[in-house]
């Protein structure tokens, strides 16, 4: 260690047994250096392709938006794509707001929404030269839903926001048993929590504190089926035997009285692009509307477009 | 004889809480390690790790999402790599030492503490909108990129500045010229170190969602087929079946979970590993 000669022959060493070290070095530097460089490489193909688009459809096509259309949103790029397999469909959630703000960036090719566009949204399109163009694809319903054992068979939106606000809490109230109301919710991650809250709660009120959080349409079906007090709400695609629909404002939530536009808590679930669509976009967006794209929607528990 | 009995009670029990402590650190690790693996190893499959995901995440297995990861852990590595490594030698070995110098080291110790969301807005700005390349795999990993190069640098300085200066001095007594002696001499003792710094940065850069998240991914992507494509990648694809998708099935985000964990252990126990290996053949 302290002796010169030592140094001298360590260091010889040190060089000698480490080869292998610097072989490893330069290898990870050889996979970056070739990931770059294939990174250069592809770049051009994606052009090509993306202009030879319109003909044999080929091309990519990038989807962001309502969390409510994701998963739909997915079930729709899957079956496009095992049908057009030139194609490429990225879809991503995040909200309705997020994608359309991606389209006002230019960054994406549809922007699904759960609400129309905003007139500060469009403004803010136009100053980056983007013309929004809505498309509307689905349709969805949401039913109040009570145990069959409830007589209530009827509420107003108004009665049933103030059951929701924690107002109306006994179902003497509006004409049922004396019996406490237990409020069933989504939670607020879920794009029905949203539009219920808009639609029915109020947009400036609050859900009541007591109201009980469950996570899927599903879970609301089954605590409504086993309680006697329960009210819950559920996009119409998911009413099944074993609780009972209310009427509200007149009509009882049927997938036929969404799409009459006779029911009160609907709304239209959009797609909106920059201008008129062109090329594989367009041909997605007819195969949406059509009948192959329509059947996906009926399978996600939304109202297809009549 | 009371004092030292006090103190001895005083060491013993200083000894029993930093054993506690260190029992609760590893405690949390095992548990977390083995509960994933208890519940996430049975659904890892030659399907599961073949197939893309289908039908909401209810069907199918998780392969577009694990390339994805080693698509940006790649990119990540060609860009912060070549660039970490060469920033890390010259403030090692050709920095003047003044106010400049410190500035700059200053600089770096601040990038590795700026939260990642702070890289992904930053890249979101810079690499996706300024530059125009999209939500990508490209920006995605430059994103990444710039939160390991921190990483790449601190740890290329310490492993050169850990070379004794013996062993510079008796290089150059011999004659090599300064360029040489680095390349000859110091790099190859300091590889060891450099390399295994650099995978577990790497490593942390593979685990993070973040940076990603305005920059690279996408709910549902088929494989990318160029840098400019979005991409699925793993801790993502974890949020995303938290938070999103409608009821993924349990074997699934349990898989990949798992899958994310295990791939970042295994890389980070192998790094540990063949760099013990390598300094026990290193004397000086």
């Amino acid at each position: 260690m302290s002796t010169a000669n030592g140094i001298r022959l360590e260091g010889v060493g040190t060089v000698k047994t480490s080869r292998w070290a610097v072989l490893a070095l330069v290898a990870l530097l050889v996979i970056g250096a070739v990931a770059l460089t294939g990174c250069g490489a592809a770049d051009e193909e994606t052009t090509e392709t993306t202009e030879s688009g319109a003909q044999e459809l080929t091309g990519v096509i990038n989807v962001e938006g309502s969390d409510t259309i994701v998963n739909m949103g997915q079930a729709w790029a899957e079956e496009f794509m095992d049908q057009n397999p030139g194609v490429m469909i990225t879809v991503k959630g995040g909200g309705s707001g997020t994608g359309i703000a991606s389209l006002i960036n230019g960054t994406i090719d549809f922007a699904d929404a759960s609400r129309g566009i905003k007139d500060s949204e469009v403004e803010a399109a136009k100053v980056n030269g983007v013309d929004p163009v809505e498309h509307t694809v689905a349709r969805d319903g949401i039913a109040v839903i009570v145990n069959p054992a409830n007589p209530v068979g009827a509420l107003s939106s108004e009665q049933i926001g103030a059951v929701y606000r924690g107002e109306i809490t006994n179902w003497s109230e509006v004409g049922g048993q004396d019996m406490d109301i237990v409020l069933l919710s989504r939670d607020s991650s879920s794009g029905t929590y949203e539009f219920f809250k808009e639609a029915v709660v109020g947009e400036d009120a609050e859900y009541a504190k007591e109201a009980r959080l469950l996570v899927s349409n599903q879970a609301i079906v089954d605590e409504t089926a086993g309680n006697e007090g329960a009210i819950g709400y559920i996009g119409v695609g998911y009413i099944t035997d074993g609780i009972s629909v209310l009427e509200v404002d007149g009509t009882a939530a049927s997938v036929e009285a969404v799409l009459a536009g006779d029911y009160a808590i609907s709304r239209a679930l959009y797609m909106y692009s920059d201008g008129e669509v062109a090329g594989a976009a367009a041909a997605y967006l007819e195969w949406i509307t059509g009948p192959e794209g329509q059947k996906i929607v009926e399978g996600q528990g939304f109202v297809p477009l009549g | 004889m009371s004092r030292v009995r006090r103190a001895r009670l005083a060491e013993a029990v200083a000894k029993a809480v930093m054993g506690a402590a260190t029992l609760v650190v590893i405690g949390i690790a095992l548990f977390l390690l083995g509960y994933l693996t208890y519940r996430g190893a049975p659904s890892v499959s030659w399907e599961f790790l073949s197939q893309a995901p289908r039908k909401a995440m209810t069907e199918g297995g998780i392969f577009p999402v694990i390339m994805g990861t080693v698509y940006l852990v790649m990119g990540t590595a060609a860009f912060a790599l070549p660039i970490g490594i060469m920033a890390g030698v010259y403030l090692s070995e050709f920095a003047p030492r003044n106010l400049m110098t410190r500035t700059i080291r200053l600089a770096i110790a601040n990038m590795a503490g700026v939260p990642s969301i702070v890289y992904g807005l930053f890249g979101f700005a810079l690499f996706v909108m300024s530059l125009d390349l999209g939500v990508s795999v490209v920006a995605g990993a430059l994103t990444l990129a710039c939160l390991t190069l921190p990483v790449v640098i601190t740890v290329t300085e310490e492993s050169l500045r850990r070379i004794p200066l013996e062993l510079r001095q008796a290089s150059l007594a011999l004659g090599a010229s300064r360029m040489r002696t680095i390349q000859k001499v110091v790099l190859p003792a300091a590889a060891p170190g450099i390399v295994t710094g650099s995978i577990l940065g790497l490593s942390r850069a593979a685990g993070e969602t973040a940076p990603v998240l305005f920059t690279a991914v996408a709910f549902f992507a088929p494989m990318p087929s160029t840098p400019l494509d979005q991409t699925m990648a793993l801790p993502y694809h974890l949020y995303i079946m938290a938070t999103q998708a409608v009821r993924p099935a349990p074997h699934i985000v349990w898989g990949t979970a798992f899958v994310l964990v295990a791939g970042v252990s295994l890389i980070n126990v192998i790094a540990a590993g063949w760099r013990s290996a390598q300094r026990r053949k290193i004397k000086w």
